[in-house]
């Protein structure tokens, strides 16, 4: 035990300690990427070994193709605690933020999703928040297509990058969306999905796309309200069954949506769809 | 009939909305605005029981209406709540 290793995730400086699921971590596909000489920010003790106390339950998940229970519930201390089947399990203590402590785990499998879960408690109390989105950047602006899974953000994404000149992908799954100022910025993670696409890069947002699925194509911006309900779903859902959590995803959304605009892209999974959402979005 | 203040209204960007937290996927999440009007009410109801003729009270001694328009209008009120799980029994 006793050994660390520093990153730098979504501009969060994240420190990892432990012993044998560290030297998995270190391992994973793209954590080297993030690699980098840090000492303060949020530290993820892994391999601590304490006992789950009895929790209040407030939302049950499955993960792993529906091959695993997940809870995610609060204890009498009002702890946070999350449970991965009989992998292991996750405690956050609200009034230390910058610590998360994880108990080992039996083999690497689940360890991507649990450092996640990690990255998204302890993230949100930093205003660092993972977005369930395909983000593209396009001349140094980034475009982040939010919807539900198999609506196609993937697929629209590459077709701005197979279609409109200057436009690289940036994350396929879960980017990390951040309030700067009066900007918002999106960073690559080491979560990317099916595409192994690891970036250290920080970029503008210009707006926000929700896709669904339309004979044709068509755009329109959202209202608040509206706007709300796009990026509401996107964001980590454990956390929304919880009142302490939801007041300050709240208070993030309201801070995204009030910088940038938010549409919507009823759209075919066609080169017109990115021509149109880019003609709109980046004009 | 009780407002359900296990709801709570929350603002984000000049709206305030109540979240309808669905079991099971989180894209089945419900968002309700409430207009001022609206919030108002709810605050002046908020915390005990009342009766529709509560609400009609409440509305003549906030907004300048006659009793029969805030009659239809606390109605509708109900209604709407009702319809919005924000009312319970």
């Amino acid at each position: 035990m006793g050994s660390t290793a520093t990153f730098t995730i979504g501009g969060l400086p994240l420190t990892l300690s432990g012993g044998k699921s560290l030297a998995w971590a270190l391992a994973l596909p793209g954590m080297e990427v993030f690699r980098e000489e840090r000492a303060d920010g949020v530290t993820i003790h892994l391999d601590e070994t304490f006992t789950l106390p009895e929790c209040r339950w407030l939302h049950r998940f499955d993960i792993v193709d529906g091959m695993m229970e997940c809870r995610f519930g609060v204890d009498a201390e009002e702890v946070y605690h999350y449970t991965f089947g009989d992998a292991g399990h996750l405690r956050f203590d609200p009034r230390k933020p910058d610590e998360v402590r994880v108990s080992p785990l039996p083999d690497p499998s689940v360890l991507r999703y649990v450092l996640w879960t990690a990255y998204s408690i302890a993230g949100l109390w930093r205003g660092a928040v993972p977005v369930h989105a395909s983000a593209v950047v396009c001349r140094g602006r980034a475009v982040l297509c939010l919807g539900e899974s198999g609506t196609g953000k993937s697929t629209h994404t590459s077709l701005w990058i197979k279609h409109i000149e200057g436009c690289h992908l940036l994350n396929d799954d879960s980017p990390v969306l951040r309030v700067e100022g009066d900007e918002v910025v999106v960073y690559g993670s080491p979560w990317s999905g099916k595409t192994p696409c690891f970036r250290q890069e920080r970029a503008p947002v210009a707006a926000l796309l929700r896709l669904e699925q339309r004979p044709e194509n068509a755009i329109r911006r959202l209202r608040a309200i509206e706007a709300f309900t796009a990026l509401q779903p996107s964001c980590p859902p454990a956390l929304a069954h919880d009142e302490l959590c939801t007041d300050r995803m709240v208070d993030f959304i309201g801070g995204v949506i009030s910088r940038i605009p938010v549409y919507r892209l009823g759209c075919r999974p066609d080169a017109d769809a990115a021509r149109l959402a880019h003609q709109t979005l980046m004009a | 009939m009780r407002i359900d203040e296990s709801k709570k209204v929350r603002h984000v960007s000049g709206e305030n909305i109540v979240i309808m937290q669905a079991d099971g996927a989180a894209d089945m999440t419900q968002v309700v605005a409430l207009n001022e009007s609206a919030l108002e009410l709810y605050n002046l109801l908020k915390g005990r029981e009342f009766t529709l003729d509560d609400v009609v009270r409440a509305m003549l001694d906030t907004y300048e209406v006659d009793e029969s328009t805030a009659r239809i209008d606390a109605a509708e009120w109900v209604f709407q709540m009702r319809e919005q799980h924000l009312i319970i029994n």
